[in-house]
C-alpha cells in the first residue's frame, strides 16, 4: 500500500507544485503578489482545467478530442452572437454557447461510433472544417473578429474576486468568481466517472470494448454520450476564456490542444482509456500554469517556454510509461513467489 | 506486376483526382479568361505547388505505418531557419547548408521515431510534444528577425525553370518518384507498410515493427527537411513564421489522395494530385478573390468526407 502512494502521480504533482512555487517565490518575490500573479493564475486555471476535463471526458474512452479548441470557438461563436444579436441575458448565452458545443460533440461522436473511424482522424478532420467555419462566422456576422458584447454582469464575472464582496469587516478570500464554476465543473466530472452508472459504462467501454458490449452496454450511445461531454466542456471552457478576455473572438481556443492533454496526461489519466483523474487533472492544469507564470515572471519569452512546455509533455509521458512497465513488471512477479501454494490463481 | 497496378490505378482514386484537377483547371481558364494560362500564373501554380506536394508526402510517410506527424509544418519552418542561418551567419557554402538542413530534419524525424517506440506512446500525441518544442525552437534560430540575401545562387536556381518547368516543381517530381520506389521496390519500404496494414502479420514473417515506425518517422523529417529546403530556395528571405499553415494541407493531400489512416496503404500519385487540387482551389480564391476562411472551409470539409468515404467504400469492399 506504501508504494502505491508512493507511486500515485498527483502526490508527485503537488510535490512538484509545491517545490517550483517556492522556488519562482525565491528567485522573484512577485511570485505571490496577489493582484500581479494569484488571480490571474486562477482565472487562466479555470479556464484549462475545464480545458483538460473536456479532454479527459473521451480519454475515458481511449479516443483524442482534437477538435477541442474549434468546439470552443463555435461555441464562444454562438454565444456572442446571442449576446450581440438577440441580447439575451448572460446565463442564456451561457446555455447556447454549451448547446452548440454539445451537439457539435454529439456529431463528432456519433460519426465515430457509426463509420468506426479512429476518433482523432475524425476530430481532426472536424477540426480543419471548423477552422474555416469560425472565421467565416465571425467576418459575416460580427463587424470583424470579434463580438465586443458586455451583458449584465459579464464584467463582474471578470473583473471581480471574492475579495470585493464584504460583509463588514470580513472580506472573501481573493478567488476569482469564475472559479466556483470550474470547481463545479470538475466536482460534476468527477462524480459522474465514479459514482454514476453512465460514468462508469464509458469508463467500461474505454477498458475494454468488447468485453463492455457483450456485458449488454450500448456501446455506440456511450461514445456520442462522452463525446456530448467533451463538447459541452469545451464549451464551458471558450464561454470562460471569452469571460476573462473581455470578447468572444475567433481567436478562442487557438491554444487549447496542448493544454487539454497537459492536465489529464501529467495527473495520471491513462490515453489507452478506462482510467481517469480528474483531481490530477487539476494539478496537471495547475503544475502547467505554475510553469508559465514562473517563466514569465523570469521574463522568458514565449517561444522558449514552449520549448520546456513540450519537454514537461514528453518527460511525463516517459515517466507514465515507465510506471505502467514497473506495474506490469510487479504483477508478473507476484504470483512466483506462492506459485507452489495458490496454484490456482496462477492459472486463473 | 505492372499490369494489375496499372489497372487499379486508372479505376481508382488516382483516375478520378486526375479528372478532377484536369477539370478544374479547364473550368478556371475559362472563368478567368485564359489568365492562369499565362507564363507567369503557370509558373507561380507550380512553384508553390512544391512545398505543398513534397509536406503530403512526409505525411504520407507516417500515415502508411498507422501514424501522425503533427510537428512536419515546424520542422520545415525549422530546417529553413538552420538552413539559412548556415548560410548568412555560420558562412557555410549553399550545398553544405543545404545537406544540413535535411540532416536536421531527419534528425527530428529519427528523434520522433525513438521516442515512439521507446515509451510505446502515440505517436500523434509525441509529435505534439515535439511540434511545440520545434515551434520554440524555430523562433530561438533568429528571433522574428528574417534572413535574406544568402546565395545568389541558390535562389536563382529555385526560382528557374528548366525547359518551361520551374525547378523547384522538378525537384519535388523528384523526390515524389524516389518515395514511389522506395515505397514499392525497396524491401525496407514495402517492410514497412506491412508494418502498417498488420502489424501482427508483419511481426510473425520476422518485420520488426520497431524499425519501420522509426524508418517511417524519419523519411517524414527528411521530407518536412526536403520542404524547407525548398522554401529556402524559393522565397529568398525566410523568417520563422514559415511552416504555420502546413498542418492543414500536409494531412489534406494524403487523405484526399486515398492513403489509408490505419496504415498499410500509399499513393504518391494520388498525394501529388490531392496537392494540385488543393492548390487549383487556392488559385481560384485568389483569381476570384474569395474570402480565404472558404478555402480552409472547403478543404477540411472535403477531408472529412474523403475520410468518410475512405472508410465506408473499405466497409463495403469486405
Amino acid at each position: 500500500m506504501r508504494r502505491r502512494i508512493w507511486a500515485d502521480p498527483r502526490l508527485g504533482l503537488l510535490v512538484v507544485i509545491v517545490v517550483l512555487v517556492a522556488v519562482f517565490t525565491a528567485l522573484r518575490p512577485a511570485f505571490l503578489d496577489v493582484d500581479l500573479t494569484i488571480v490571474p493564475i486562477q482565472s487562466d486555471l479555470t479556464v484549462f482545467v475545464v480545458v483538460g476535463l473536456a479532454q479527459l471526458a473521451v480519454l475515458s474512452l481511449g479516443h483524442m478530442n482534437l477538435a477541442v479548441g474549434r468546439m470552443a470557438a463555435v461555441s464562444a461563436f454562438a454565444a456572442g452572437w446571442a449576446y450581440d444579436k438577440l441580447a439575451v441575458p448572460l446565463v442564456v448565452g451561457l446555455l447556447i454557447g454549451l448547446a452548440v458545443g454539445a451537439l457539435v460533440g454529439a456529431a463528432a461522436g456519433w460519426t465515430i461510433a457509426a463509420t468506426g473511424v479512429n476518433s482523432f482522424v475524425v476530430t481532426l478532420a472536424l477540426d480543419f472544417a471548423l477552422i474555416g467555419l469560425v472565421s467565416l462566422l465571425y467576418s459575416t456576422f460580427s463587424d470583424g473578429v470579434a463580438f465586443h458584447v458586455a451583458p449584465a454582469g459579464m464584467d463582474i464575472l471578470r473583473g471581480d474576486t471574492f475579495a470585493d464582496y464584504c460583509a463588514g469587516d470580513l472580506c472573501g478570500p481573493p478567488i476569482p468568481l469564475v472559479v466556483p464554476i470550474a470547481l463545479v465543473a470538475a466536482l460534476a466530472v468527477g462524480v459522474f466517472f465514479r459514482n454514476s452508472r453512465l460514468g462508469r459504462e464509458i469508463l467500461m467501454t474505454g477498458s475494454n470494448l468488447q468485453a463492455a458490449r457483450l456485458s449488454g452496454i450500448p456501446t455506440s450511445r456511450r461514445i456520442i454520450q462522452a463525446h456530448t461531454l467533451s463538447g459541452l466542456l469545451a464549451a464551458l471552457a471558450g464561454f470562460l476564456l471569452a469571460v476573462t478576455n473581455g470578447a468572444f473572438s475567433a481567436d478562442i481556443g487557438g491554444s487549447f490542444l496542448l493544454p487539454s492533454f497537459l492536465g489529464p496526461v501529467l495527473g495520471g489519466t491513462l490515453l489507452a482509456g478506462g482510467a481517469v483523474s480528474v483531481l490530477g487533472t487539476v494539478f496537471g492544469a495547475a503544475l502547467t500554469e505554475v510553469i508559465q507564470t514562473g517563466l514569465n515572471l523570469l521574463q522568458f519569452e514565449v517561444e522558449k517556454f514552449k520549448i520546456y512546455i513540450g519537454i514537461v509533455l514528453l518527460v511525463a509521458l516517459s515517466l507514465d510509461r515507465l510506471r505502467q512497465v514497473l506495474a506490469e513488471r510487479r504483477k508478473q512477479e507476484v504470483p512466483r513467489v506462492p506459485e507452489p501454494v495458490e496454484q490456482k490463481e496462477g492459472v486463473a | 506486376m505492372t499490369t494489375p497496378s496499372l489497372k487499379i490505378s486508372f479505376r481508382g482514386t488516382e483516375f478520378t483526382l486526375t479528372v478532377l484537377a484536369v477539370l478544374a483547371f479547364v473550368v478556371l481558364a475559362l472563368t478567368t479568361h485564359g489568365s492562369v494560362l499565362h507564363g507567369d500564373t503557370l509558373t507561380a501554380i507550380f512553384q508553390f505547388l512544391a512545398v505543398p506536394m513534397v509536406i503530403g508526402l512526409a505525411q504520407m510517410a507516417v500515415l502508411g505505418v498507422g501514424q501522425m506527424n503533427l510537428s512536419v509544418g515546424v520542422v520545415t519552418g525549422f530546417c529553413a531557419m538552420v538552413t539559412a542561418w548556415l548560410m548568412v551567419d555560420v558562412g557555410l557554402p549553399a550545398w553544405l547548408a543545404l545537406l544540413a538542413g535535411l540532416a536536421t530534419g531527419a534528425a527530428i524525424g529519427l528523434v520522433n521515431g525513438l521516442i515512439v517506440v521507446l515509451t510505446r506512446i502515440n505517436g500523434f500525441i509525441v509529435t505534439l510534444a515535439t511540434m511545440t518544442i520545434i515551434d520554440g525552437l524555430r523562433y530561438g534560430v533568429h528571433g522574428t528577425a528574417t534572413y535574406q540575401g544568402y546565395s545568389p545562387g541558390l535562389v536563382r536556381l529555385g526560382q528557374g525553370s528548366v525547359l518551361g518547368v520551374p525547378t523547384v516543381f522538378l525537384f519535388a517530381v523528384l523526390v515524389a518518384i524516389a518515395v514511389a520506389v522506395f515505397f514499392r521496390h525497396v524491401t525496407v519500404g514495402r517492410q514497412l507498410l506491412a508494418s502498417g496494414g498488420n502489424p501482427l502479420a508483419a511481426r510473425l514473417s520476422g518485420v520488426s515493427n520497431d524499425r519501420s515506425l522509426v524508418l517511417a518517422h524519419l523519411l517524414s523529417g527528411l521530407l518536412a527537411g526536403v520542404a524547407g529546403v525548398i522554401v529556402v530556395a524559393l522565397s529568398g528571405s525566410v523568417n520563422a513564421t514559415i511552416g504555420d499553415d502546413l498542418l492543414l494541407p500536409s494531412f489534406a493531400a494524403p487523405i484526399i489522395g486515398g492513403v489509408a489512416l490505419a496504415g498499410g496503404v500509399i499513393s504518391v500519385v494520388g498525394t501529388c494530385l490531392a496537392a494540385l487540387i488543393v492548390r487549383l482551389v487556392d488559385v481560384a480564391q485568389a483569381q476570384y478573390s474569395i474570402n480565404p476562411d472558404w478555402v480552409d472551409l472547403i478543404v477540411g470539409a472535403v477531408v472529412l468526407g474523403a475520410v468518410l468515404i475512405t472508410q465506408l467504400r473499405g466497409r463495403a469492399a469486405t
